[in-house]
């Protein structure tokens, strides 16, 4: 028997090492730029596999320390300033030292034990390795999981044995630090009982092995509630007499036992029946690139577009048309976000006007100030409430001399990466393999269809920003010169242009998605973070918002003249499918 | 007309796919590319069509002794596993492809391309996400037909489809085959033989033309699976 269970031992172990180190390369090979210097023979390199095991031992005895000498030891030092205070306050019921040690350890252990077997993962979870012997190589369910059991309960009887060091430190008795190491096996033994028992029953009925999630948070919810105040029950003088600790010890001892027999009786078919509908495959599942292409699927036949667009313009309109819920969600939902706001602003100045003015005068001089706005743009001082405050002041140079800004509030609504990615998995992908989509006059002319596209796809919350500081221009002293309020609302529009453009670019240029849409281009990642930090530096550049705007003119048709000439010269090469 | 390939080379890190090819194929044929799985013929029409680099060799055209560089438009190419844009219908692609092609007059109307490929009309107005493989493989079939390509590369086209769609296929291609060089890649002997003017090997990263004259004998088929077998042997 002992025989067998070290062979069944080692088979686990070296599959658990095979999967444990394997995966470790596989997600060296999957990290960007360190990974294409990882070659393929590091799988086979004995002395690295070497190396792995002496970190796979330090990792089991790390856990072995984390979850039972740690967690126990803990126990037992609590126990002890319990047994400090209680004998300081007189509240020891007569008991000595070490009677009141033990009592509170021993309680506080089987709440811990008991806890435990109802949040822990039981011998029935399927991990990867138990997948792969049980299902793959055929090895018999039953006798693993009772090795891997066995296993389990020597590291608790080591690692609680060893935390008895602090029990013996505490003055502990030496019944204590030998008894609760042998009362967690049987507890332990008692929770994979039960659960056999209640697969055993389940299984005479047909009924589904799968654990149940719900009752797991109830489980969890409940001992979460329960062990607070069980606690502040103890601190509080609640000692549990020694008679019935010793009658509790022996019901689960015996509960242990029955918990044996369920265990050594449950068929091996149930074994693997309760693994198959237990899956984990979490260790696995972390390495596998996960499917991000559902969200872009979602695509249904509705609508057509008008019979005069042709070609590239007949596309780009039908691929909005079946993208919209896609494209235009984040805008749409900022855009009322921000209207929200906005509108809530100018109700709460029109009623300090009315309070101040009378509801019907309040309403007039709005009007005709609004046509002198427009018209002249200035207005009567009255409706100037916030031009002294020095929270006035502090918007009013914001919006008079740091638009640039606005780039932060810009890259948060802008939605071109996402469709960016939508172009990509839905659109180009398929049409990538056709030559006429290399083509670069085609491809420029898709590239000025979609630039104007984005604009439209991001223009609600812009034109929002711009009527923001147009409003806080407005109730912080006016305009300081004329067309101060377009200009407002232009600076936005051109700051939006850049930004959306530059992911349209860069994804003409690096073409970085798989097809999980995942980036997969290192050019592309370093491009991002450099064009951020330029981003992030320039946010700070005071400007007067005249000259910005200028600026951010010219530069926008520089800029677009010379990214549409990058994108024409380049893009026929850089922009296909990632194979 | 002629499609030259001078000296090709394409290497995955250490790994030699493709070893120097020189090889000319020829108008009016369909070439019929043969080779195991993994051997790079997947590798090397996509070299052909753009989509990896080369490390080093080109193509050319040569029609009437002048050579000219293969542009994308010259390019057919139909891929194993198709793929179409989801969020259209057929009828709306192939509109759409019909507009982007202004210099390709349609012989047809649309509802005629479709019944050429024997496409059915439920089908016409469905999404492309909802077609089958089979379909999707004869959208782009057909696509390429109209825009009539001077070398069309076929990715194993017929591997995945049921036995009435890769008849039709069948027929479909060699109905197309005049006027250009067609290149069928397939690690299905049979096909091969079935279709095909001529085979080529593509053997330890080189291709190798197989004598044609007792094409469809078992001798033939002998001699070809024998040269497959010396290439697995050399790696």
């Amino acid at each position: 028997m002992i025989s067998e269970f070290y062979k069944t031992l080692s088979q686990v172990i070296t599959l658990r090492s095979i999967i444990g180190y394997n995966g470790l390369v596989f997600a060296l090979k999957k990290t960007p730029i360190v990974g294409r210097f990882i070659p393929d023979r590091l799988y086979a390199t004995k002395e690295l596999k070497i190396v792995y095991w002496i970190f796979h031992v330090m990792k089991e005895l790390f856990l072995l320390f984390i979850g039972k000498i740690f967690g126990l030891g803990l126990i037992y030092l609590f126990s002890w300033i319990l047994k400090d205070a209680y004998l300081r306050n007189g509240m020891a019921d007569g008991l000595s030292g070490k009677a009141l040690f033990s009592s509170f350890a021993v309680f506080l252990f089987i709440v811990y034990a008991l806890c435990g077997i109802l949040i822990n993962r039981s011998v029935f979870r399927c991990t990867t390795e138990k997948e792969y012997l049980v299902f793959m190589l055929r090895m018999n369910a039953r006798k693993l999981n009772n090795t891997l059991l066995i296993y389990d309960l020597l590291k608790l009887v080591i690692g609680y044995l060893i935390a008895g060091i602090v029990a013996i430190f505490c003055g502990g008795p030496f019944y204590v630090w030998l008894g609760i190491p042998i009362l967690a096996v049987f507890i332990r033994l008692f929770g994979n009982g039960t659960q056999a028992f209640i697969y055993n029953l389940k299984h005479k009925r047909g009924s589904s092995l799968k654990d149940n999630y719900v009752a797991y948070v109830i489980r969890f919810t409940m001992i979460m509630l329960m062990v607070p105040i069980l606690l502040g029950l103890i601190i509080n003088g609640l000692l549990i007499p020694i008679p019935v600790l010793v009658i509790a010890v022996v019901v689960l001892v015996i509960l242990g036992i029955f918990g044996y027999v369920q265990l050594k009786k449950l068929d091996p078919f149930i074994h693997k029946r309760a693994l198959s509908e237990n899956m984990a495959r979490n260790e696995i599942q972390h390495y596998r690139s996960s499917d991000n292409t559902k969200s872009f699927k979602k695509i249904k036949a509705v609508g057509s577009v008008k019979s005069d667009k042709k070609g590239f313009d007949y596309l780009n309109a039908l691929f909005v048309r079946r993208h919209r819920k896609l494209l235009i969600t984040k805008p749409l939902v900022f855009t009322i976000i921000i209207a929200a706001g906005v509108s809530l602003i100018v109700y709460l100045l029109i009623n300090e006007y009315a309070d101040k003015y009378g509801t019907s005068q309040c309403l007039k001089m709005i009007g005709n100030n609004l046509i002198n706005i427009l018209t002249f743009g200035h207005y009567e001082d009255s409706l100037m409430p916030y031009s002294g405050s020095s929270v006035g002041s502090f918007f009013r140079w914001l919006v008079t001399k740091h638009l640039l800004a606005l780039l932060a509030a810009v890259s948060v609504t802008d939605n071109s990466f996402k469709c960016t990615q939508a172009m990509y998995i839905n659109c180009d992908n398929s049409l990538m393999t056709f030559s006429f989509f290399k083509q670069p006059e085609k491809i420029l002319r898709l590239f000025d269809i979609r630039v104007l596209q984005l604009q439209k796809i991001n223009f609600g919350p812009v034109i929002l920003y711009g009527l923001i500081c147009n409003l806080i221009l407005f109730i912080t002293g006016g305009q300081d010169y004329p067309f101060h309020y377009l200009i407002n609302l232009v600076v936005p529009i051109l700051i939006s242009l850049v930004y959306s453009t530059m992911w349209l670019v860069l994804y003409y240029l690096f073409q970085p998605f798989t097809t999980t849409v995942k980036v997969k281009s290192t050019i592309y990642l370093i491009a991002r973070i450099l064009i951020g930090f330029f981003f992030t530096m320039i946010f700070w550049i005071p400007c007067h918002s005249a000259l910005l705007a200028l600026i951010l003119a010219v530069f926008s048709a520089v800029y677009l003249f010379f990214m549409r000439r990058l994108v024409y010269k380049k893009a026929p090469k850089t922009w296909k499918v990632k194979t | 007309m002629e499609f030259v390939i001078d000296h090709l080379v394409k290497n995955y890190g250490q790994k030699k796919v493709l070893k120097g090819i020189d090889f000319v194929f020829e108008e009016g044929k369909i070439y019929g590319l043969l080779g195991r799985n993994g051997s790079g013929k997947t590798t090397f029409f996509n070299c052909v069509n753009g989509d990896i680099d080369v490390d080093s060799g080109s193509f050319c055209i040569r029609d009437n002794g002048k050579e000219m560089p293969l542009l994308p438009e010259d390019i057919g190419y139909l891929v194993s596993t198709p793929t179409v844009p989801e969020f259209m219908t057929g009828r709306e692609f192939l509109k759409f492809f019909i507009d982007i092609h202004e210099e390709v007059k349609p012989e047809k109307t649309i509802d005629e391309y479709f019944d050429y490929m024997m496409i059915p009309e439920d089908d016409r107005d469905r999404l492309l996400k909802d077609y089958s493989h089979g379909t999707k493989n004869k959208m782009q079939m057909l696509l390429n037909i109209i825009a009539s390509p001077r070398l069309m590369l076929l990715d194993e086209p017929l591997t995945t489809l049921d036995v009435i769609i890769a008849e039709e296929m069948k027929k479909v291609i060699r109905s197309q085959k005049q006027g250009r060089i067609t290149i069928f890649s397939t690690h299905l002997l049979d096909v091969a033989v079935d279709l095909c003017d001529q085979i080529v090997l593509l053997n330890n990263g080189k291709l190798e033309a197989i004598d044609k004259e007792n094409l469809g004998s078992a001798d033939f088929k002998e001699k070809i699976i024998e040269a497959l077998r010396e290439q697995d042997d050399d790696q």
